[in-house]
């Protein structure tokens, strides 16, 4: 074998070798599944199964009494047709169409109040001088490998239903961490929520829902308005309605 | 060609792929940094200075002579208003009274406003397979990426979001809405479910600002398809999404002024 023809074997096999590796890595970049756990959008649902949330270790400090005027604060919202925020927000009854794009993952819940948005465009809270506290307070996430970390503060205290699964309710100074991840192939999304609030708990409180993903071609039913307004309804709701008694 | 050069050949086309290739994410990124995504208000673009004065700014609509005769009817209940005014001021302490509903609009949480977007922001997340439109003052609005077709509209109840499609074209989101509930459009036009409402949702070139351009179409209403604009400012980076928050459990949702104590 002449020079010309060694020199023409190690171009060709160069070749091939650049080729081969250009496309292992373009489809590398196609078929990457850490793309797609990195991305929880769809429509999700709790079902009977989905929850698994221990009780709260509460301070001694919260009494039954102020459990009570938290409820029936609760029991306005609904009545009022007011926002209701979190944590209701998560389990609401009805699905949840939650979208990632570039700046914000945003969940819209079926039936109940507004969006709530997780910023991933910046990594510090709004300042509480000028942030409003709100029903979903302010909240960023960031990604820590396939997991989702969103960590929530600015919440108001009185607004909408703030009573936490297990026990408890938001206040002023409560924070949230919420950890998103897929399982199962992505057919299932885990969030593990922890509170922690110094006029609250005694230690962090956390718990876990579990969402099945709905069929990519589902379409969120019709919105039933609320309307706070309506006699039949307010009375229904606080125990006066014809009936309401005997059943 | 001898087994040399088209070694060389091979080597020149291998090396120039991972080139080619990343000019074309060079361009996909060019093109994905003007996006929708964000937070939007509205702009005043002609300095109307009022609503008034913005609705006047919108072309008026050529209806049908059939439209135009069944025009008044239908519209939404809308907040209802307060009592008359009695022509006189009230007392110290009594407050005038302007809404006796509120917090009742029909469009909170179904996307009314956000067809036409008011003083409140617009907030749009854009997915692989759906952008979301969100209004600080209510409502949500779903535009379908992934191909799939309007509903047979027999049988479904209009809503005030309505259904929408949506594709790209270059970086303008081309929009397709029938569903809608039967009601009044800007400019004086009509809307019922059948009604095609196309928009048109593109940022500029410096991603700064962003036009939505509205055309209705529904052959039975309008003579020709009854088309206007709205131009949004993007809000700075690290903006919000404020908390639109309504109780209309409390008194002073209703309310107006008080009138405050005068100097004798």
């Amino acid at each position: 074998m002449n020079q010309h023809r060694v020199a023409a074997c190690l171009c060709c096999a160069g070749a091939i070798v650049a080729l081969a590796s250009h496309l292992a890595t373009a489809q590398g970049r196609q078929a990457a599944p850490a793309a797609s756990s990195r991305d929880f959008s769809g429509f999700w649902e709790l079902s009977v199964d989905s929850r698994h949330v221990p009780d709260a270790n509460l301070l001694p400090t919260v009494t039954r009494a102020m459990r009570t005027a938290r409820a029936k604060k609760d029991a306005y919202a609904v009545r009022w047709c007011n926002l209701l925020g979190m944590p209701f927000v998560m389990d609401s009854g009805r699905p949840l169409d939650i979208r990632q794009g570039r700046t914000a993952v945003i969940i819209v819940p079926e039936n109940a109040s507004g969006p709530r948005y997780l910023y991933l465009d910046r990594s510090t809270h709004v300042g509480e001088d000028i942030f409003d506290p709100t029903t979903y307070g302010d909240s960023i996430a960031r990604w820590e490998g396939d997991t989702l970390v969103a960590d929530t503060t600015g919440f108001h205290p009185d607004r909408g239903i703030a009573t936490i699964p297990g026990g408890g309710y938001r206040t002023a100074t409560s924070h949230l961490v919420e950890r998103y991840r897929l399982l199962q192939d992505g057919n299932m999304l885990s969030v593990v929520f922890t509170w922690t609030d110094p006029k609250m708990f005694r230690t962090p409180h956390t718990y876990e829902f579990r969402y099945y993903r709905l069929p990519v071609d589902y379409e969120p039913r019709t919105w039933l308005p609320c309307d706070p307004f309506d006699e039949g309804r307010a009375q229904f709701l606080e125990g006066k309605a014809a009936g309401a008694a005997t059943r | 060609m001898s087994v040399a050069k088209l070694g060389v050949a091979l080597l020149l086309i291998a090396g120039m792929i991972p080139a080619a290739s990343a000019l074309a994410q060079a361009r996909a990124a060019s093109a994905s940094d003007v996006h929708i995504e964000g937070h939007w208000v509205r702009k005043d673009v002609g300095g109307a200075g009022s609503f008034g004065g913005l609705a006047d700014q919108i072309p008026p609509a050529q209806l049908t002579a059939e439209a135009a005769a069944g025009r008044g009817r239908g519209g939404g209940p809308g907040r209802a208003a307060g009592p008359a005014p009695s022509g006189r001021p009230n007392a110290v302490g009594v407050p005038y009274i302007v809404v006796e509903r509120p917090c009742a609009n029909p469009g909170r949480g179904n996307g009314a406003l956000l067809i036409n977007p008011d003083s409140g922001g617009i907030h749009i997340i854009e997915n692989t397979d759906e952008v979301i439109l969100a209004g600080e003052r209510g409502g949500v609005r779903r535009i379908y990426l992934d191909g799939r077709p309007h509903p047979n509209l027999a049988g479904r109840t209009p809503t005030l979001a309505g259904h929408s499609t949506g594709r790209y074209e270059g970086n303008a989101l081309l929009v397709d809405t029938i569903g809608l509930t039967p009601g009044n459009v800007q400019g004086g036009g009509l809307r019922t479910p059948e009604t095609h409402l196309r928009e048109r949702i593109e940022a500029a070139a410096d991603g700064k600002t962003m036009t939505i351009t509205y055309t209705w179409d529904d052959a039975k209403i309008y003579q020709k398809p009854h088309t206007y604009s709205y131009v949004f400012d993007r809000l700075p980076a690290g903006s919000y999404a404020f908390e639109d928050w309504c109780d209309a459990g409390d008194p002073i949702e209703k309310q107006s002024i008080v009138p405050p104590p005068q100097k004798p």
